[in-house]
C-alpha cells in the first residue's frame, strides 16, 4: 500500500527524509515513477534528473496513524486485520468473504476503502500474501503456483545474501525451494528456510491481530421516565463512575465528556464539559456538569420524562494512575491543581474562548513578550525567573499612548510630558533601553534604515512619585522629529 | 577620509572581524576604513583565540598609507591582537602585543591553547595568561578587584573596559565599573565592544548568530542582539556617551601610545640547518649549484649561461634568499635519497629560475627555453619567491613528516586555508536562518552548477528553478548571501604549503592541530604570508608521478630498461604519432575529452608543442578566443603577423605565432601594450584572481582596453586579452609551469607508447588517479595489444604485476573490497587447491573468500564462478580445532545442488558488478540483436560514419560534463565495439533532462561532425534512456524474446523500510556510476 501518494495529483511529487547526511526520498508518487525516481534516492540526484520535482517532508508518525486509522476502518470486513508497517495491512478474510459477494467483492471494496494507489493479494497464508502484494505481478494467477514465481527479493533477505542468490544462478522463490533445504540452511541461515517454508504454506505465519479499542460510552434506560434534574444528575454519577473504572483499566483520562439525555418523545438533548488536564475524578466531572446545567441559556427541559441517559468520553488522553499517598486526609486529598480546576470551572461558565493566560514569547518588544491564549490550552507556563532582567511595568498600554514630550537631543531623557492633558515634569530618569525593530518582519527590512523605528525606553518618575514606562520611537538619525509614547505604568 | 576631528583623541580597541568566526560581521579591511573615516586615532583588532584576521586588517591600514606616508595615515594606528576567551569562566581579555617580544607571547599563548583543545578549539586558562602576558597591553572587559588584582601585578599596562551598550542601566553599570576602578587602581577604557563596522551590518549580525545557533531568526528572540548599538562609534560620539567619565575616552590614546609594535617588526629568518660547518648559506647555496652544472654540462657553461647564473645569485644575495633555495633543496634531495627514491619536480614559476634547474628541482632549462627569471624573482615585486614541488602522491605524507622531523614542530607547520561562504554554502546557512525550508534552499543551490556562477544569485537560475525572483523572501535571501559570500567560515590546512622559520614558529603565528594526524598548521594563509614576508614551501601530491615512478620500477624489474626522468629518450617520434591520433588516455594533462579532442588539431611534433598543448586548452585562451586563432596559423591557414605597432609584441608573442596564450604574455602584453607598470600588471593579476573586487577589476578593464587602443591595437584583439586576462585569474597557468607539466606529459605519453603493458600496470596500481576509470583504462591497454589476464588465487598478487613485456596479470586490487592483508596472507599459503584450502591455510575470512568467489579467481582450480560463490558462503571462517588438528576437512559431503550453468552475458555481468570490467565481453554485446532491430548502429560504425550523417547509437554511459560556462553537456558512450563522444547543447536538454542525467544505458539520435583532422562528434538531437534494456540482463530475459517493459505503470516492488533509504544493493546497479557533473 502507498501512503502518500496521490493518482490525481498530475506533477511528481516525493517526500523526503534525512538519512545520515542526506535527504533521501522516502517515497514517490505515480508520475514521479515514472520519471525514473524511486525511495532511496538522493535528493540532489532526483532534482538532476527532475528539477521541478516537488517534496514534503516524510512525516513517519503520520504514516503509522493513518495506516492504524485505516486498519480500524478495515474492521468492518473482518475481526482480523494485523497491522504491517510502514505501509501494509493483513486481512484474515477466511469466513468473511461471502458477506461481501465472495474473495474478489471483498477485496474490490476493500481497496476502495484503502484510497491511495493501494496494492493487494490473496493468498492462503498470510506470508505469501503479504508476498504477492509486493512483489507479485498485478493481475495474475494467484496461489501457490503464483508464489513460486515470485522474485527472490521477497524473501526480504539481506542485500549481500540476495546478491549470492542471484548470482548462484537462481531467480525466484520457486528455485530456491528446488535446492535441498539443508544446502540452503548451510548458507544462509534457517531463517531463509523459515521464511521460504511460509511463504510456501508449510509453516505458520499468524497474523497478528489489532487490537480493536471501542470508545468509553455508558448508558442507563429506564422504564419510567426521569423527571427531576437531580435524579438525571445521579443517574449521570453513576455511570461516570463506570466510566472512570474503564478509564482506569486503559491508564487514560477523559479531557471531552458528552452526556446525551433522551426523551420520551424522542427529543434529545447534549451537554459537554471540556477539562484542561486528563481526569478520572467523578466528582470534578460532575461539578463541571452541574455548571453547565445551571448556566444553560434555556434549561433542562424535562416534558414527560428522559427515559435514557448516555455518556460518552470522546476525548481521552493517557492517564497513568496515581498511587494514594499514606497519611492522606487532613486536606491533602485535596485536588492537586487549584488553578486548574478553576479555569475549567471558569471555561464552563464563561465559555473556553473566554478565559485567558499570559504565556511568554521571546521577543524584545515589550508588547510582543507575551500573549494571551485560551486558557484551557496553556499549560505547564514557566516564566522566566531571572534576576537580571530589567523591569518592566504591570500595566501596559495597548497601543501605546501618544504624549508631548520635550527631551534632550540626541537621546537624552524626556524632561516634561503632557500625558492626557495633565502635565508631568521629570524628577528621575533612567535609561535609555534600546529596542531595535525586528528587521525579518518587514520585506525590506534588512536594508540600511528599512527595519523600522528603533525605540528608546526611560523609566521616569515625576515630581509626585508616580513611575512612567515612555519611549521615544526613533533615533535622531532616523527620523528627524521623534514622536513620544506612555507604554506603561509602574505600581 | 576626514582629516579634520571634531571630538577628541578616540581609538576602538576592541573590535572584531569576521575572523571572529560567525560573530564579527565585517572584514577586517572594512573595520579598518571605517575606523579612520571616522576620524578615529587608531584601530585595535581582537578577535576570538584568534590573529587570524589581523594580516588583512595590516594590509588595509597600508593602503591607507601607514607609517612612511604622509599626513593623516600617519596619525592613523592599527594595532593589533587577540581577544582571550577562556574556558575556566575568567571574563574576556583583550591583549596587545607592545613589542615583537610580545607578539611572541602571545602566540604561544594561544597555540599552547589551541594544541591543547580539540581541533577548531582554544583552552586558555587565567593562568596560562599571566604564565605569557610579557610586553603586552591587556583590556579586561569585565572582572573584579581580584582579577584585577591578579592581572596588574603581571602586567603594568591594563585597562578596565567600559561600555555604553545602551541597555537600560548604563549610567548605574558606568559607576560601578569607576567605583571598581578607584578601588583596584586599574584605569577605565571606554569602548563598544565591536563586532560591525556600521549599524547597517546590524541584520547580518543577527544571520551569523542564527547560524551559530542553529536558529531562525523569526523565533531566534532574545538570543538576537537587542539593538545595533555594537558598531564603530565616532570620537565625538564616543565623548557623548562617556561624558559622566571623559578619562575613559582618553585611556584609548595612552593604549596606544603605549604600543610600538606593528606586523612589519616581524622580520623573518630562513631556516639555516642545510648548511654545513664552514660554508655560508650563499657560497654553499653556489657551491651546489655549480656541481649541478658540471652535471648538466660535463664540458663547462655554454655562453649565457654564466650571465643568466650572476644575475641570479646577484639577487638571491640581495634578497638574502640563499637559505631558502637551500631548504627546497634540501626537502628534494632527500625524496631522492631514499629507497626506493621519491619522484619529485618543481613546478610553477620556479621552472624560470637556472638556479633551480641546476639545484634539480626543476626540470626545465630557463635558458634554453628562453624563460624570464623575473617572473620568478624581481626587484620590483618584493614578495617572497614561492617554490612548489610535485611529489608522488602515495609517498608524500613521508616528505611531510620529514619535513616535521628536520625542523620541529616549533619551527614548521602548515600554512592555513580560509574556508570562505560560496554560494551553496551560504545559500544553505542563510536560508536555514532566514526560516526557508531545507527544500526550498536544496532547490536553490541545486541550480547553481559548481562554484563559477559569479557573485550574483543569478535570477534567470531562480526561475529555472521554479521561483519568483520577485518574491520577497528570495529577494531578502539573495541580499543576505550577496553580503555573506566570501565571509570566512573557519580554517583548514593548506594542501601542502609549509612554513619554515628559523626561530620558533610559534612566536611568529600561533598553531592549530589539524584534522588529519601528526599534522600541524598555522593560522595565516597564502596571501598573509605573502603579505608578512614569510617563507612557503609547498609540498604537493601528484598521481602521475606516482605512476611514472612504478612504471620505471617495472622496467628494471622486468629488464626493459633502467630510466629515470632525466633520462627519457626525447623526442620520440612514434610517442608523437601517437598523440597525433589522439590516442591519449592515461597520459598525464593531456587525457582529457577536451584535450584528446585538440590533439589531431595541434599535431605536436616536440616537447614545445605539448608545453602549448597543455596551455591553450585552459580557460584563458578558451575565454580570450585565443584557440583557434592559434590552431589557423599553426596550421598555416592565416598569416602569423603580431598586432599593435611594428614589432613592439615580436619578442612577447614570437614563440606563440602572435597570440598570448600564457598568462605571463598576458601580463606582458598589459605592461608593453597598454603601458601597466609592473606593479598594476601583477595588481590586475591579483584583482582578478579574487572574489568580489568588481570595482577594481572594471577599473582596469577601462585601462587596458583603452590603453592598448590608443596604442594602435585593434579594440576586438584588446577586448579579447582582457578577457583572457579574467580567464587567467581563475585558473592560472605560466608557461614555466607549462613546461613542466608538458614533460611529464612527454614522459608518460612515452611510456604509454612504447611499454603499454608496464603503463597500464603502473597506473592501476596508482589507483585513484586521473581521469579514466580502471575500466577504460585496461580496454585501452587491450586494444593496445597487451595481453590482460584476469585475476587468480594463485597467480595474482595484490598489484597488478606484469608476466611479460605485453602480458598484465590483473592484482586482487581491482577486487572492490578486497584487502591487502588478505592478499598477503594468501600468498604464503600457495598454492591453493580450493575453497576450503584457502579459507584454512591463509586464514582468509568468509568475506574475503566471497569477494574472490564472486570475482572468478578461483577459474584456474576448475571452480567457475558460480559454483565458488555457493561454496564459498558455507565455508566456516575458523576451522574447529579438532579438525585441523587431523588435517582433515571440516565439511561434510551433501546433495549436489545442481545450480543452472551461468551463461556468458551472466559472467560478463557479474565482471562489470566485482571489479566494474570485463576480460569476457561487454554487456552491450548481449543487446546488441535487440539495437540492430531498433535500427541502433555500434560506436565503431558511428564513429566511421561520414561527416553529417544521421545515426541512431547506443551505449553506456561513461562520463557526463558541463564544462566552463555551461552551455554544452559532453556526453562519452561506449559500447563493445568502442567509444562515442556525444555533445547536446544546453538549449536542448532541458526538454530531455531526465534523460540526459539518469540513463545508464543511452540512445542518442544526432548528426556526424567530422572534422577535417579526424575529430568525430556526434551533435546530439534527441536522447533517450534505456537503462532497462540492462536490468533485463541480469534476468535472463535479454534476447530477441522477452517483453521490453515499457512504461507500464504497475508499480515495481521496492525495497522496505529503512534499509531501503540507505542506498540501493549492489545489483540493482549493473554498471558502475559515470562520472559526472552535479
Amino acid at each position: 500500500m502507498e501512503t502518500g501518494s496521490d493518482p490525481a495529483r498530475p506533477d511528481p511529487f516525493a517526500l523526503v527524509m534525512r538519512v545520515g547526511n542526506a535527504l533521501r526520498l522516502s517515497a514517490v508518487n505515480v508520475p514521479a515513477r515514472r520519471l525514473g525516481l524511486d525511495a532511496g534516492m538522493t535528493l540532489a540526484d532526483a532534482r538532476a534528473c527532475v528539477p521541478s520535482l516537488l517534496t514534503r517532508p516524510a512525516d513517519p508518525v503520520a504514516d503509522a496513524r493513518a495506516l492504524d486509522r485505516m486498519a480500524a476502518a478495515m474492521a468492518r470486513f473482518t475481526p482480523t486485520v494485523g497491522v504491517d508497517p510502514p505501509d501494509g495491512l493483513i486481512l484474515d478474510i477466511t469466513g468473511c468473504a461471502h458477506l461481501f459477494g465472495g474473495e474478489s467483492g471483498l477485496a474490490r471494496q476493500a481497496m476502495a476503502l484503502a484510497g491511495y494507489g493501494a496494492l493487494h493479494a490473496l493468498a492462503s497464508n498470510a506470508a505469501a500474501a503479504r508476498a504477492m502484494a509486493r512483489y507479485g505481478p498485478e493481475g495474475e494467477a494467484e496461489g501457490e503456483d503464483g508464489v513460486r514465481r515470485l522474485p527472490l527479493a521477497a524473501l526480504e533477505l539481506d542485500c549481500d545474501a540476495l546478491a549470492a542468490l542471484r548470482r548462484a544462478g537462481l531467480r525466484t522463490t520457486g528455485d530456491l525451494a528446488r535446492l535441498p533445504m539443508r544446502a540452503v540452511a548451510a548458507r544462509f541461515g534457517e531463517e531463509t528456510v523459515t521464511r521460504l517454508r511460509c511463504l510456501l504454506g508449510e509453516a505458520a505465519s499468524p497474523v497478528a491481530p489489532r487490537p480493536a479499542r471501542s470508545p468509553i460510552r455508558m448508558e442507563a434506560r429506564f422504564a419510567e421516565p426521569l423527571i427531576r434534574t437531580d435524579d438525571v444528575l445521579d443517574v449521570i454519577e453513576s455511570l461516570l463512575v463506570q466510566a472512570a473504572r474503564e478509564m482506569e483499566i486503559r491508564q487514560a483520562g477523559g479531557r471531552r465528556f458528552v452526556v446525551e439525555l433522551c426523551r420520551s418523545d424522542n427529543a434529545r438533548r447534549g451537554l459537554m464539559v471540556e477539562t484542561g488536564q486528563p481526569v478520572r475524578d467523578c466528582a470534578v466531572v460532575l461539578r463541571l456538569l452541574r455548571e453547565r446545567i445551571e448556566t444553560l441559556a434555556d434549561p433542562l427541559d424535562p416534558g414527560f420524562g428522559f427515559d435514557s441517559v448516555s455518556l460518552a468520553v470522546l476525548r481521552a488522553e493517557p492517564l497513568p494512575s496515581s498511587q494514594p499517598e499514606l497519611g492522606a486526609g487532613e486536606g491533602r486529598d485535596a485536588p492537586p491543581d487549584g488553578l486548574a480546576a478553576l479555569i475549567d470551572r471558569l471555561s464552563v461558565r464563561l465559555g473556553p474562548q473566554n478565559v485567558f493566560r499570559l504565556v511568554p514569547c521571546d521577543r524584545h518588544l515589550p508588547e510582543k513578550a507575551q500573549q494571551p491564549v485560551p486558557a484551557s490550552r496553556a499549560r505547564g507556563i514557566a516564566w522566566p525567573v531571572d534576576g537580571d532582567r530589567l523591569p518592566r511595568p504591570l500595566m501596559l498600554f495597548d497601543p501605546p499612548q501618544q504624549v508631548e514630550a520635550i527631551a534632550g537631543v540626541p537621546d537624552g531623557p524626556p524632561q516634561r510630558f503632557r500625558w492626557r492633558g495633565r502635565l508631568h515634569d521629570v524628577r528621575l530618569a533612567e535609561g535609555p533601553e534600546r529596542i531595535a525593530a525586528e528587521w525579518w518582519r518587514k520585506r525590506t527590512g534588512h536594508f540600511p534604515g528599512k527595519a523600522g523605528p528603533t525605540r528608546d525606553y526611560y523609566r521616569v518618575e515625576d515630581m509626585a512619585g508616580r513611575r512612567f514606562w515612555l519611549f521615544r520611537h526613533g533615533l535622531f538619525a532616523e527620523k528627524p522629529d521623534p514622536r513620544w509614547y506612555l507604554h506603561g505604568l509602574f505600581a | 577620509m576626514n582629516g579634520t576631528q571634531d571630538g577628541p583623541r578616540f581609538a576602538e580597541l576592541v573590535a572584531a572581524s569576521n575572523f571572529s568566526f560567525l560573530r564579527g560581521a565585517s572584514h577586517p579591511a572594512g573595520i579598518v576604513a571605517q575606523a579612520h573615516a571616522l576620524g578615529m586615532a587608531g584601530i585595535g583588532i581582537a578577535d576570538r583565540n584568534s590573529v587570524a584576521g589581523v594580516v588583512r586588517a595590516h594590509i588595509a591600514w597600508k593602503r591607507l598609507g601607514g607609517p612612511g606616508a604622509s599626513g593623516v595615515g600617519r596619525a592613523f594606528r592599527l594595532i593589533v591582537g587577540a581577544r582571550l576567551v577562556f574556558a575556566d569562566g575568567t571574563p574576556d581579555i583583550a591583549v596587545y602585543p607592545a613589542t615583537r617580544h610580545g607578539w611572541g607571547r602571545l602566540t604561544r599563548l594561544l597555540t599552547l591553547g589551541n594544541l591543547r583543545a580539540e581541533k577548531g578549539g582554544c583552552e586558555l586558562r587565567l593562568a596560562d595568561l599571566l604564565d605569557h602576558a610579557r610586553d603586552v597591553a591587556l583590556i579586561a572587559m569585565d572582572g573584579d578587584a581580584a582579577l584585577l588584582g591578579a592581572l596588574g601585578e603581571a602586567v603594568p599596562r591594563l585597562w578596565l573596559a567600559a561600555t555604553m551598550p545602551r541597555t537600560g542601566r548604563d549610567a548605574r553599570g558606568l559607576a560601578r565599573r569607576m567605583a571598581l576602578s578607584e578601588k583596584a587602581g586599574v584605569p577605565l577604557i571606554a569602548t563598544n565592544d565591536a563586532l560591525y563596522a556600521t549599524p547597517d551590518d546590524r541584520p547580518l549580525q543577527d544571520v551569523l548568530t542564527c547560524i551559530r545557533e542553529g536558529l531562525k531568526v523569526q523565533t531566534a528572540g532574545r538570543r538576537l542582539a537587542v539593538n545595533a548599538e555594537r558598531h564603530l562609534k565616532s570620537p565625538a560620539e564616543m565623548a557623548r556617551l562617556f561624558r559622566a567619565c571623559p578619562q575613559a575616552v582618553a585611556a584609548t590614546g595612552d593604549l596606544l601610545d603605549s604600543i610600538a609594535f606593528t606586523l612589519d617588526d616581524l622580520r623573518y629568518e630562513y631556516p639555516h640547518e642545510p648548511v654545513p660547518e664552514g660554508w655560508e648559506p650563499q657560497g654553499w647555496l653556489e657551491h651546489l649549484v655549480m656541481e649541478g652544472a658540471k652535471v648538466r654540462f660535463p664540458d663547462g657553461l655554454p655562453d649565457g649561461y654564466r650571465r643568466v647564473l650572476d644575475e641570479e645569485f646577484g639577487l638571491i644575495r640581495a634578497r638574502g634568499y640563499a637559505c631558502y633555495f637551500l631548504t627546497v633543496h634540501d626537502v628534494v634531495h632527500y625524496a631522492r635519497g631514499l629507497n626506493p627514491p621519491i619522484l619529485c619536480q618543481g613546478r610553477g614559476s620556479a621552472a624560470n629560475s637556472l638556479v633551480c634547474y641546476f639545484l634539480g628541482v626543476t626540470p626545465i632549462d630557463p635558458v634554453k627555453e628562453k624563460l624570464l627569471f623575473s617572473r620568478f624573482l624581481s626587484d620590483e615585486r618584493n614578495e617572497p619567491p614561492d617554490i612548489d614541488v610535485d611529489f608522488e602522491h602515495a609517498r608524500r605524507e613521508e616528505v611531510i613528516q620529514y619535513i616535521y622531523r628536520r625542523y620541529g614542530r616549533d619551527r614548521a607547520g602548515i600554512a592555513a586555508t580560509v574556508i570562505r561562504y560560496r554560494q551553496r554554502s551560504a545559500i544553505r546557512e542563510v536560508g536555514k536562518a532566514l526560516g526557508l525550508t531545507e527544500d526550498v534552499t536544496a532547490r536553490l543551490s541545486g541550480t547553481i552548477w559548481g562554484s563559477w556562477g559569479g557573485k550574483e544569485l543569478p535570477e534567470a537560475r531562480l526561475a529555472e528553478a521554479g521561483f519568483d525572483p520577485a518574491n520577497p523572501e528570495l529577494a531578502r535571501l539573495r541580499d543576505m548571501v550577496d553580503r555573506l559570500l566570501d565571509f570566512p567560515r573557519h580554517l583548514s590546512q593548506h594542501v601542502g604549503g609549509f612554513v619554515l622559520t628559523e626561530g620558533r614558529l610559534d612566536e611568529t603565528v600561533p598553531i592549530h592541530n589539524a584534522a588529519m594526524p601528526d599534522r600541524t598548521f598555522i593560522e595565516w594563509d597564502k596571501e598573509d604570508l605573502e603579505a608578512i614576508g614569510l617563507m612557503k614551501v609547498d609540498v604537493l601530491a601528484l598521481g602521475m608521478l606516482t605512476a611514472i615512478r612504478k612504471s620505471f620500477d617495472l622496467m628494471r624489474d622486468h629488464k626493459l630498461g633502467d630510466y629515470d626522468l632525466r633520462n627519457v629518450p626525447r623526442e620520440d617520434a612514434a610517442t608523437y604519432r601517437m598523440l597525433q591520433r589522439g590516442d591519449s588516455i592515461g597520459a598525464f594533462q593531456v587525457e582529457s575529452r577536451a584535450q584528446i579532442a585538440m590533439l589531431p588539431r595541434m599535431k605536436p611534433r616536440e616537447l614545445y608543442d605539448l608545453v602549448i598543448q597543455v596551455a591553450i586548452v585552459r580557460p584563458g585562451p578558451i575565454q580570450g578566443g585565443m584557440v583557434h586563432p592559434y590552431l589557423r596559423r599553426r596550421n598555416g591557414e592565416e598569416a602569423v603577423d603580431f598586432p599593435g605597432p611594428p614589432g613592439e609584441m615580436r619578442d612577447v608573442l614570437d614563440k606563440t605565432l602572435g597570440v598570448p596564450l600564457f598568462q605571463e604574455q598576458a601580463m606582458k602584453l598589459a605592461m608593453v601594450a597598454a603601458g601597466f607598470s609592473p606593479a598594476e600588471a601583477d595588481g590586475l593579476r591579483r584583482a582578478m584572481a579574487t572574489f568580489r573586487n568588481n570595482g577594481t577589476v572594471h577599473h582596469y578593464e577601462e585601462k587596458l582596453v583603452e590603453g592598448m587602443v590608443r596604442r594602435g591595437y585593434p579594440r576586438d584583439f584588446a577586448e579579447r586579452c582582457f578577457e583572457q586576462i579574467k580567464g587567467f585569474g581563475e585558473y592560472g597557468f605560466p608557461e614555466s609551469h607549462a613546461q613542466a607539466f608538458a614533460w611529464l606529459a612527454y614522459v608518460s605519453s612515452w611510456l604509454k607508447c612504447r611499454y603499454p603493458a608496464v603503463f597500464t600496470c603502473a597506473l592501476l596500481n596508482s589507483q585513484p588517479m586521473g581521469f579514466y576509470a580502471p575500466a577504460q583504462l585496461i580496454r585501452d591497454a587491450r586494444e593496445h595489444g597487451v595481453d590482460v589476464r584476469p585475476m587468480d588465487v594463485n597467480a595474482s598478487q595484490w598489484d597488478n604485476t606484469l608476466e611479460g613485456e605485453r602480458v598484465l596479470r590483473l592484482g586482487l586490487r581491482q577486487i572492490t573490497g578486497f584487502r591487502e592483508e588478505w592478499a598477503e596472507r594468501l600468498k604464503t599459503a600457495r598454492p591453493v587447491s580450493g575453497l576450503e584450502d584457502a579459507a584454512r591455510r591463509a586464514g582468509l575470512t568468509s568475506r574475503a573468500l566471497h569477494l574472490l568467489a564472486d570475482a572468478g579467481a578461483f577459474g584456474s582450480l576448475g571452480c567457475n564462478r558460480r559454483e565458488a560463490g555457493w561454496e564459498a558462503r558455507r565455508v566456516p571462517a575458523v576451522q574447529l580445532p579438532l579438525f585441523a588438528a587431523f588435517g582433515a576437512p571440516e565439511l561434510g559431503k551433501e546433495p549436489e545442488a545442481a545450480l543452472p550453468a551461468m551463461s556468458p552475458q551472466e559472467e560478463v555481468v557479474a565482471d562489470y558488478q566485482t571489479h566494474r570490467f570485463s576480460l569476457k565481453g561487454h554487456p552491450m554485446q548481449f543487446l546488441r540483436g535487440r539495437l540492430t532491430a531498433r535500427g541502433v548502429v555500434d560506436c565503431a560504425t558511428a564513429d566511421a560514419a561520414r561527416d553529417g550523417a544521421k545515426v541512431r547509437v547506443a551505449g553506456v554511459v561513461l562520463v557526463r560534463q558541463r564544462p566552463g560556462k555551461g552551455n554544452a553537456v559532453f556526453i562519452t558512450i561506449e559500447d563493445e565495439t568502442g567509444i562515442v563522444n556525444a555533445l547536446l547543447w544546453a538549449r536542448d536538454m532541458e526538454r530531455q533532462r531526465r534523460a540526459v542525467m539518469a540513463a545508464r544505458l543511452m540512445v542518442i539520435e544526432g548528426t556526424i561532425q567530422r572534422s577535417k583532422e579526424g575529430v568525430v562528434h556526434l551533435m546530439a538531437d534527441h536522447i533517450t534512456d534505456a537503462s532497462e534494456m540492462l536490468d533485463g540482463l541480469t534476468d535472463g530475459s535479454s534476447g530477441a524474446s522477452g517483453p521490453v517493459c515499457g512504461d507500464s505503470i504497475r508499480l515495481p516492488p521496492h525495497p522496505r523500510g529503512e534499509r531501503s533509504l540507505r542506498g540501493h544493493p549492489r545489483n540493482v546497479r549493473i554498471l558502475p556510476r559515470s562520472r559526472d557533473f552535479h
